[in-house]
């Protein structure tokens, strides 16, 4: 058996971050990854960090705004100690070796985003993502760890209320194997694959917030699903809100630039949820072009500037659409985007449970509440995975040497085998593909109660028929439809979470928007959700919204 | 018939398991499919078939640089690469595992190698210590300075390029392409402080094996143009150490040997090239060229209108140079 103080799950920049904190406080740090490193979604993100350093903006206005972008639902208490830590990560990262855009002063070039009130996004062209994560890859490379690359996680291991390690899957060599810390990270980044119109990478499966779920860990908020406002049609690869940072603009079949019938003050750049519902609504009135989807103009920036500061979407949009955003318009429709759910945590990444933490997408501090603002999340993942790998490493300091029993090892080889062993069975790909297309037209942007009840009887059914899965392949070697099958279990105990979630609260806050409830219902639902893993599925609680300084106001863009 | 719009595309994929097949093989499948439909859609329609075909793929939007592999001979991004001028160009779609790595299983390839040699030329900011970052603030760095990085930091380490390379599969000493833009992005970078230790450490045995061949910057999905950063990197090698290598010799030789007589005296760039010791070495097979090739020893005669070449190497020593 392998023994780490910490192990870390995930090697995005949540984690990567987390892994260096806890090295540099003198811990043996191991990270436990299904890709390599540079793989991570981390690196998909196209936009921007937000840091309040321009003369004119200010820390308080960039709390300000992630409050009010959060519709309140924010624990403003985190918010503040996160806007405050944005600065000196930033220029942390610059001085890692992060080559991120400059303005012709040689400081750090600043583009506006949705919901915020000054330009605050640092950007490296359109791949501030790719900047981050090879420079805190190339940082943390500098370091002594161990890195188990391309290991599936299948379990966190809690005994006597405290985590002690996990299991994972080796994939190259077909293993299973049980590895003991003191403190376990979780920072698996989301779940998005639970839909089937995804930004998200195709590994993106929650595999380690479906884990801490399953070891008793409470999650949070998990009914917020961020729509992204702007996804190409058919692949639902993300175009950046930076397009509309930089002028684009969003139109209908008329031609009509319609987000100022929506967001009068700040059009094109409201909230991503105020975005997408827009959307939303002008194609489902009849206004959207024949096959469903909107234009998002940005001819009229010009050659120069779309290709040197959009040109990650310059190639997006001619390889996977086969149109050229500088002389046609992009043909855009919402998708599934961000989770502000996840497993709960403090601001330090403490969960319930001693000796598991958690950073990153897989996470709720909550920061976000029930709507994230653009160029949030990448600073999330920096400033939330130091603080899980600082307090990773203070816990290592206190905790008694973990015990693992060999029937950790062998209770999960046990149900491999049998998933290997059945002549016939449900398909993990089946059911995965059945699972996607509930969510995709159940548990959309707006919410029916008979259709979030449908949806979860039919995530339960695929639960049931979960129980009889099948793994075909019966290689030792790099076996993926295990993977499959490891991943598909994990997204169904999720989707279940957020639908259960999504029927109990009845108001529509941020992302999660009830049709038979079209109201923000602060004095019975300014608190954020708690599933808990049940017998029969989820068990809701609800924790208060920590407040400092805002006062609930409606929200106007 | 396929479906209207579809097209039939007849797929043959490199199959192998190590655990059961003695030798690869490949296996057919067809599929009815729109032709921009990418490679990687193909291919996880195919996984629906057939759950151990066995490959790399995460974000599908060529950014997370998993899904490198060879499709009808080339080093490509399977999620970049549509169907339709594969199959006109082929009328057919064989992929292939990426080469100069060692198959794992189906398309899944051993990369070890290939991140050692990026690991070994220290891919990391060492800021020079008599000038450190400044403190609680941004290293100031002009759009300019920015623009020194050219293409490099689009790189997405799919391997494409070291799959591409000739000189990694005649060498596997030689780092490779990827590597050394890599190494491009250090040496360029304004709050590096290593910038004369990388170039001198990189030289023996490693910048000078490029072939020029710049198939590298053909295969690259992300358009980094890793042979142009490599000959960039080689004139800044030179421009800092002179001509100390028998790579950097031969480069300075052979345009000083033109200069001369406006064609190739072929003896005098083995001098040019090798150091006396290295030449020693090389006598048997100086022998052998002299009696198949006589003119190889003769100094031939200066071409006419030879002012006009000096003319040319005038323009060519005025002209600013890109990259240094």
């Amino acid at each position: 058996m392998q023994r780490h103080d910490v192990v870390v799950v995930g090697a995005g920049l949540a984690g990567q971050r987390a892994a260096l904190a806890a090295v540099e406080a003198g811990c043996d740090v191991a990270i436990v990854s299904k890709l390599h490193p540079l793989r991570s979604h981390s690196g998909a993100a196209q936009g921007g960090i937000n840091a309040a350093v321009g003369k004119e903006d200010s820390v308080d206005t960039h709390i300000y705004d992630t409050v009010k972008g959060s519709d309140y639902l924010g624990d403003q208490d985190a918010i503040e100690f996160f806007c405050r830590e944005a600065g000196p990560t930033v220029v942390e990262m610059e001085h890692f070796g992060t080559i991120f855009s400059r303005a012709d002063d040689g400081s750090l070039a600043r583009r506006p985003f949705g919901g915020a009130g000054f330009p605050r996004t640092i950007y490296a062209a359109d791949r501030t993502g790719l900047a981050l994560l090879q420079a805190l890859y190339e940082r943390l490379g500098t370091e002594s760890f161990t890195l188990y690359e391309e290991w599936d996680l299948t379990n966190i291991l809690v005994h006597d209320g405290r985590a002690q390690g996990i299991v994972a899957f080796d994939r190259r060599h077909g293993d299973f194997a049980a590895i003991a810390a003191k403190s376990v990270v979780v920072a698996t980044g989301p779940a998005g694959r639970i839909y089937g119109r995804t930004t998200n990478a195709h590994s993106c499966t929650g595999d380690g917030i479906a884990a801490a779920y399953d070891a008793g860990a409470p999650l949070k908020d998990m009914e917020f699903v961020q729509f992204h406002p702007t996804a190409l049609l058919e692949s639902s690869i993300l175009i950046t809100e930076g397009a509309r940072g930089e002028g684009g603009i969003l139109k209908n079949a008329s031609g009509e630039a319609f987000m100022v019938r929506y967001a009068p003050h700040v059009k094109d750049l409201a909230s991503r949820d105020v975005v997408s519902r827009a959307i939303w609504t002008e194609v489902k009135e009849g206004r959207g072009f024949p096959g469903r989807y909107v234009h998002l103009e940005l001819m009229h920036l010009g050659r120069e500037r779309i290709e040197s500061r959009l040109q990650e979407i310059c190639d997006f949009c001619r390889t996977f659409a086969g149109i050229d955003p500088v002389t046609q318009p992009i043909p855009v429709m919402p998708a599934q985007h961000y989770m502000m759910g996840g497993i709960s945590t403090n601001i330090h990444g403490e969960t319930p449970i001693p000796g598991l933490f958690a950073a990153g997408e897989a996470a709720c501090v909550s920061i976000h509440g029930a709507n994230r603002l653009g160029g949030n999340s990448l600073l999330e993942t920096l400033v939330f995975g130091k603080e899980a790998g600082l307090a990773a490493a203070r816990h290592v300091a206190k905790a008694p040497t973990p015990v693992l029993a060999d029937a950790d090892l062998e209770r999960e080889t046990a149900q491999i085998r049998a998933m290997s062993d059945r002549k016939d069975g449900e398909e993990p790909q089946r059911l995965r593909t059945e699972m996607q297309s509930t969510m995709d037209q159940l548990v959309g942007i707006y919410r029916l109660p008979e259709e979030l009840a449908e949806a979860l009887r039919r995530i339960r059914a695929l639960k049931e028929r979960y129980r009889a899965v099948r793994i075909v392949d019966q290689s030792k070697v790099y076996n993926l439809n295990l993977t499959d099958a490891l991943e598909t279990g994990h997204m169904l105990e999720l989707a279940e979470t957020i639908i259960v979630g999504a029927i109990a609260r009845t108001e529509s806050r941020g992302a999660h928007t009830r049709v038979d409830f079209p109201k923000r219902d602060d004095a019975r639902w300014m608190k954020h959700t708690l599933a808990t893993q049940g017998p029969d599925g989820p068990v809701l609680s609800y924790a208060p919204v920590a407040y400092t300084r805002w006062e609930p106001k409606e929200r106007v863009y | 018939m396929a479906e209207e719009g579809l097209v039939h595309v007849p797929i043959d994929l490199y199959r192998f398991d190590p655990a059961t097949d003695k030798a690869p093989r490949y296996q057919r499948f067809e599929l009815d499919l729109a032709p921009h439909t990418p490679v990687l859609t193909a291919l996880l329609k195919i996984r629906e078939m057939d759950p151990s075909v066995t490959l790399r793929y995460s974000c599908r939007s060529a950014i997370c640089g998993s899904c490198a592999m060879i499709v009808n001979s080339k080093s490509r991004l399977a999620c970049q690469t549509p169907v339709g001028p594969e199959l006109e160009a082929h009328g057919r779609i064989v992929i292939d595992p990426m080469r100069n790595l060692p198959v794992i299983r189906d398309l899944v390839v051993e990369m070890t190698g290939f991140w050692g040699h990026y690991k070994k030329l220290q891919p990391h900011l060492i800021p020079d210590p008599h000038h450190p970052l400044p403190e609680g603030r941004e290293s100031p760095m002009s759009p300019a300075q920015v623009e020194m990085f050219k293409e490099t930091p689009r790189c997405i380490a799919c391997g494409s390029c070291y799959s591409a390379c000739p000189a990694v599969e005649a060498d596997p000493e030689f780092p490779g392409p990827m590597a050394l833009a890599k190494l491009y992005r250090f040496v360029v970078d304004p709050r590096d402080g290593a910038r004369r230790d990388r170039l001198l450490r990189i030289q023996p045995g490693g910048l000078w094996l490029c072939l020029r061949c710049h198939l590298c910057t053909e295969s690259c999905p992300k358009d980094v143009e890793p042979s142009q950063r490599i000959r960039d990197l080689k004139e800044m090698a030179i421009q800092l150490q002179g001509a100390t290598e028998n790579g950097s010799r031969h480069a300075v030789g052979f345009k000083e040997n033109i200069r001369e007589r406006g064609t190739l005296n072929e003896l005098k760039l083995v001098r040019q090239t090798y150091m006396p010791l290295d030449m020693l070495a090389r006598i048997p097979q100086g022998l052998r060229m002299a009696r198949r090739k006589p003119e190889f020893i003769r100094t031939p005669p200066k071409i006419a209108g030879l002012d006009e070449v000096e003319k040319l190497y005038q323009i060519l020593d005025d002209a600013p140079r890109e990259g240094t």
